[in-house]
């Protein structure tokens, strides 16, 4: 019944401007890829920041409504915002008037700024880690992308609480995570069962660990998430499908990543006897698999020894 | 022999991945077979570093020096966080010919304190050693193995960029020493050929070079066997990483060892580890 409320409502929001020239980002066609009804999704290069895609590696997703657009995440830079902005009202005539931030990286919230006319929200547990890294971030999106943000631009987002919410008449379910980044904001969409993930789901591109608080953790969230049987999952990065897909491909990458350092550090083994191991096929056909496996290691293997070998909790 | 080792790149970029597999591939068929070989001169660096011959000359002197691929330094691509870079030196393919090994010297050209370490295998120590390095900036990190007058060298190359999804810095894993300053813990793995000792030292290793930190650093590490006989020694300098932790590989001894440190302040620290 509620999808058919949806469906009427639909058509009354299929009315969009006529997409007349192609939206550019970086020389790149910026395209909107329909995931369910008035709901499309932005999918980023399976990269990690560089000069060649000026910072446009992350997704973002946008759910028109009756009283105005969601958007889930917004780039990497205030000019990525802005073309994302131009795209969105190709396929829709309602502004933005909300942008939900799934967490603090830069690649999902610095391009709030193009939407200042509309709430920008966030977990406020993911709030306090914007204002932690702020500055670092700046810094380090600059030198991999080679320009220069305006960093007065780069604002912190509102709160908002998890649990049942209304956007204008518009319901979504918000779940406060901590698996990926220690503040990582899950949304449901009931009306279409679309899963919006963040980065707490990577697909067909490797998960990167550098914040999480453990690998378990995130496990278990994963696990909590697959409990709600969404149709389909928009993850942080790489492309939409069906939302089990995407989560078991997370979870298992994380659960092998887990079992390489665990052993190692049970072993007594150094750092570099995990970087030798072969990456199973499952996982090469992934993008960036070696280069985040790489990074997990070093960022992770300190905390592994501690607990498995030292002793010490971390 | 003059074809460079290629240095490896970050094969993380799509847009470098083609040019990086054309010099691949342009390497494989234009290296001539003496390539093959495992002893190579010192005249052509496989790293093609502007600072070998400098530091050929400071920590190797006149002996013979040969670039040897059974000197094999492993170590990631890139550093993740420049403050903890791990790396792993092993020669025993080398050891296992010839003479023993007396020394065993590591550095990193363009740090600003170059050398690692000094390891003396002396009566029981394999001739493989891991611990986690400094890294400045990107740069070639060299192990010089002397086996009777002879210097074999091997080396790797290091990218010193951090990723974009992190933060470098934020981490602070190295301010931890503080609370559990001089706690030298260790664990001894035994297999058939060797007893594997990791150990940990809770230590800031300050090098001097920040203004307002004089030198606080471990100078060195001694392995004793129960009869307090001397049987490795390993010397460092403020460019192995703050706490250190080393990856040790002894031969079998029934009663284990025991492992002494000493710092530049004159703290010494000691545990003793059974199979
Ligand atoms: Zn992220």
């Amino acid at each position: 019944m509620k999808t058919r409320l949806f469906a009427s409502i639909a058509a009354l929001l299929s009315t969009p401007l006529a997409a007349s020239e192609p939206v550019m980002f970086c020389e790149r066609p910026l395209t909107a890829q329909p995931i369910a009804e008035n709901t499309w999704m932005v999918e980023g290069l399976r990269e990690e920041l560089s000069t060649s895609n000026c910072g446009h590696i992350g997704n973002q997703a946008f759910i028109a409504t009756p009283n105005g657009t969601i958007l889930i995440d917004s780039g990497s830079s205030p000019r990525f915002g802005e073309t994302l902005k131009t795209l969105i009202a190709q396929h829709t005539s309602h502004p933005v008037r909300w942008v939900l931030n799934t967490h603090h990286h830069p690649d999902h919230f610095f391009g709030n700024a193009a939407f200042d006319e509309a709430e920008h929200l966030t977990l406020a547990s993911t709030r306090a880690l914007m204002a932690r890294d702020r500055e670092a971030l700046i810094d380090n999106v600059e030198r991999l992308t080679g320009r220069s943000l305006a960093r007065s631009h780069i604002a912190l987002p509102d709160t908002i609480e998890a649990g049942e919410v209304t956007l204008g008449s518009y319901p979504l379910t918000l779940y406060a995570m901590r698996g990926h980044s220690g503040g990582d904001l899950v949304i449901m969409d009931h009306a279409t069962e679309v899963l919006f993930l963040g980065d707490m789901g990577f697909y067909q591109r490797a998960a990167a660990t550098a914040h999480s608080p453990g690998l378990q953790q995130w496990q278990e969230e994963l696990n909590d998430l697959l409990g709600l049987n969404a149709r389909i999952a928009v993850p942080g990065h790489g492309p939409s499908a069906p939302s089990n897909t995407v989560l078991e491909q997370t979870a298992h990458y994380l659960a092998w990543l887990d079992q390489r350092l665990g052993n190692a550090a049970s072993e007594g083994l150094g750092a570099n006897h995990i970087l030798a191991v072969e990456i199973p096929d499952a996982f090469n056909t992934i993008a960036l698999t070696e280069y985040e496996f790489t990074r997990s290691v070093m960022q992770l293997y300190p905390r592994y020894e501690a607990r498995l070998l030292w002793g010490t909790p971390q | 022999m003059a074809t460079p080792t290629p240095i490896i790149t970050l094969p993380r970029l799509a847009a470098a991945l083609p040019a990086f597999l054309a010099a691949f591939i342009w390497l494989i068929v234009m290296l001539p077979s003496p390539a093959l070989a495992t002893v190579n001169t010192a005249e052509q660096d496989p790293l093609d570093s502007f600072m070998w011959p400098v530091y050929r000359e400071r920590f190797l002197g006149d002996a013979p020096v040969v670039f040897d691929e059974r000197v094999i330094v492993s170590a990631p691509s890139f550093a993740e966080d420049s403050g903890q870079v791990p790396i792993e030196l092993d020669a025993r393919g080398l050891a296992a010919n010839g003479e023993p090994i007396t020394d065993i010297i590591a550095w990193v050209d363009l740090n600003p304190i170059p050398r690692l370490f000094h390891y003396s295998p002396m009566s029981h120590g394999l001739a493989k050693l891991s611990l986690n390095i400094r890294l400045e900036q990107a740069s070639a990190v060299r192990v010089a193995v002397k086996q009777g007058d002879t210097w074999h060298v091997g080396g790797t190359y290091i990218e010193a960029e951090g990723g974009g999804c992190t933060t470098p810095g934020i981490a602070g894993a190295d301010n931890d020493w503080e609370n559990t300053f001089g706690e030298l813990q260790g664990r001894l793995f035994a297999t058939e050929s060797e007893q594997r000792l990791r150990v940990r030292l809770s230590h800031p290793m300050d090098s001097g070079l920040i203004p307002s930190l004089p030198a606080f650093y471990v100078q060195s590490f001694e392995l004793l066997d129960q009869q307090g006989q001397k049987v490795a020694a390993l010397d460092i300098e403020a460019s192995v990483s703050a706490n250190p932790t080393l990856g040790l590989h002894m031969r079998p001894s029934a009663e284990g060892y025991v492992i002494g440190a000493r710092d530049n302040n004159g703290n010494r620290f000691s545990i003793g580890l059974q199979p």
